[in-house]
């Protein structure tokens, strides 16, 4: 029921926070598109993940961040910890994520990379939605 | 987990699809913009259908568990964040829905274009850029976000 009583000055941190994971869930989900059904389209693979995956990540976790010091939750609730788990892991696979399409671009005759960049971002598409899940309902 | 809980993580859920779903049909629209030959259009609007399932049933998700969790926790039906995030999701699936119309047009226009040959078209490079079909289609999406925004400062509340 925290929503109901939030104060006004976390509105904005909370606004760019949710706009910048649902940003990441798009273009995460563009990413496995496009890796799947189009493994072709490397140069499009690269530039998703380089121009709209990595600056939605940017938005979240740093908007994540200005929300988490204003808040000062006390203690350390598993929820916040799934939400940290997934934002500073998950910047780890999307880095992997993005040398492994590179390198796609660089070797077009090696299907493995596509097929890689098309099974992290899968997962990590499964990871958001489990922290969207434990943000937002707050299990202790 | 309350009953809230889960009404609020369904209501969300839904709010990521129809963002992210809207983010996915932004790259397709746009990759397909840049693309000269009609069959790169018309692989690009088939995936560009994919976001609109997800952007659909995302918006059946927003308005129903939205309305229950309008009843459950006892806000007011009349205040003006809910009232305003109605008229909004209303403008913002009747934009999607001239967006889609006008974008079925262009896709059959690639389909054919692609049967006769796949050759660059003027024709097709015009409808792809047409001002009345960019509006709409990006403005369904800023509708979109601007509901997202009432939904976190909840004016009126």
């Amino acid at each position: 029921m925290l929503a109901l009583v939030r104060p006004d000055s976390w509105n904005f941190p909370l606004f760019l926070h949710v706009l910048g994971a649902a940003l990441l869930v798009g273009a995460t989900g563009a990413t496995v598109v496009i890796a799947i059904r189009a493994p072709t389209l490397r140069r499009l693979l690269v530039r998703t993940i380089g121009f709209l995956v990595l600056p939605a990540w940017v938005l979240m976790r740093f908007a994540g961040q200005w929300i988490d010091s204003r808040e000062d939750i006390p203690g350390d609730p598993g929820w916040l910890g799934v939400g940290f788990i997934v934002g500073d892991a998950g910047l780890v696979l999307l880095v992997i994520t993005a040398l492994i399409a590179w390198w796609g671009l660089r070797r077009p005759e090696r299907r493995w990379p596509v097929k890689a960049v098309a099974v992290i971002s899968g997962l990590y598409l499964i990871a958001l939605f489990v922290a969207m899940w434990a943000m937002t309902t707050k299990p202790d | 987990m309350s009953r809230y809980d889960w009404l609020l993580f369904l209501h969300v859920t839904g709010a990521f699809l129809v963002i992210g779903g809207a983010v996915m049909a932004g790259v397709f629209n746009f990759s397909a913009l840049r693309s000269e030959r009609p069959s790169e259009v018309v692989l690009f609007f088939r995936f560009a259908r994919l976001a609109v399932a997800a952007v659909g049933v995302g918006m059946v998700l927003t308005l129903g568990f939205g309305l229950w969790l309008v009843h459950d926790v006892g806000y007011g039906w009349g205040e003006t964040w809910i009232v305003l995030a109605l008229v909004l999701w209303v403008l913002s699936n009747a934009l999607g829905g001239i967006g889609g119309s006008r974008e079925k047009k262009v896709r059959e226009l690639a389909e054919r274009l692609t049967a006769e040959g796949d050759v660059p078209s003027p024709e097709l490079s015009a409808r792809l850029r047409d001002p009345v079909w960019l509006a709409v289609s990006w403005g369904s999406g800023i509708v979109v976000i601007a509901i997202l925004a009432l939904m976190i400062w909840k004016p009126g509340a």
